[in-house]
């Protein structure tokens, strides 16, 4: 009696499943590397200094982030639009107004605990810093914070 | 018999991967393309704005003020900086600002100044840069003191 014979595997396509493998770590890796959902209104083209005593914030909800660039003799200032989800220059005069300090007063008068992050140009001198903290002082802002990258406690 | 062998079945096991395969491949390009990767950013603390000329940090009503310390930074060039601090002067080096400030420091504590009443001010010119007040912050708190911050410019 012929038995029967399992039939050869004619495979003709390469064997796809190491690729999928690789792929589905990029994937989660890319998925748990990136920011997601989270703007801070926080302008990353800034070169911030670096610093190794800093602190991590884990509560960035609480917090206003100040990017501060020069320009001519006044500082440009932006920050996150709530309502537009897009970084804006809020002015430190603009006229008689004061939209920096309106908006210092508004948020501390929400939550009187409320932070601020300045993100400077390590490059940037004092005098265009120093407007910024005025308006944070004058507001009453009780939590100033100064965003650096982590570095090494290399010696200077 | 060659027509009979071209014949033979095909198995394919399991099921056809080519549009999972698709499908993963633009997520994984989407993702590399619109992903802003999370930078270590870490934050220097000041526990208020500014200090203002002859004001302490502290005003609340019956408060005892704190001891200032002033730390004088100024900037030389875009690299170099200096830093006065009780008479002393220190160029470009942070450890030896912070062995300063450490003394400092000790010497205000063996007078009956606790650490947490000494409010460090950084004073600095209208043109020293950022990261060398950075640096100078750093040296203060390598030093143990936690209350900084900055003054108007002088």
């Amino acid at each position: 009696m012929k038995g029967h014979r399992i039939p050869e595997s004619h495979v003709t396509h390469p064997n796809v499943t190491p690729l999928i493998d690789v792929v589905m770590c990029l994937i989660i890796f890319y998925m748990l590397v990136a920011k997601w959902g989270v703007a801070t209104g926080a302008d990353e083209r800034i070169d911030l200094p670096v610093s190794f005593q800093g602190v991590k914030i884990m509560d960035m909800g609480n917090t206003v982030t100040l990017n501060v660039r020069a320009a001519f003799e006044m500082p440009v200032v932006t920050t996150l639009n709530p309502r537009t989800g897009m970084t804006e220059e809020v002015k430190l005069m603009d006229g008689q107004q004061r939209p920096l300090l309106k908006l210092l007063k508004y948020l501390r008068g929400q939550n009187e605990n409320f932070k601020v992050i300045i993100r400077a140009d390590q490059d940037l001198d004092y005098r265009f810093l120093e407007p910024v903290l005025v308006t944070c002082f004058e507001a009453k802002v009780k939590d100033v914070n100064f965003a650096t990258r982590e570095g090494s406690a290399k010696g200077s | 018999m060659k027509l009979k062998s071209a014949q033979k079945v095909h198995y394919d096991a399991g099921p056809n991967m080519t549009p999972l395969v698709d499908i993963v491949m633009v997520i994984l390009i989407f993702l590399m393309l619109t992903g802003s990767f999370v930078v270590n950013e870490i934050f220097l603390r000041n526990n208020v704005a500014l200090v203002k000329k002859g004001q302490s940090a502290n005003v609340a009503p019956n408060v005892p003020l704190d001891e200032p310390l002033e730390i004088r930074v100024d900037s030389e060039g875009s690299e170099n900086w200096v830093a006065q601090a009780g008479g002393y002067q220190v160029r470009n080096s942070r450890e030896k600002l912070a062995a300063l400030l450490t003394n400092m420091r000790k010497e205000l504590n063996a007078s009956g100044t606790t650490t947490e009443k000494i409010q460090v001010v950084l004073s600095p010119g209208r043109n020293t840069k950022y990261k060398h007040l950075v640096e100078v912050q750093q040296a203060a708190l390598e030093a143990k003191l936690v209350k900084i911050a900055f003054s108007q410019a002088h």
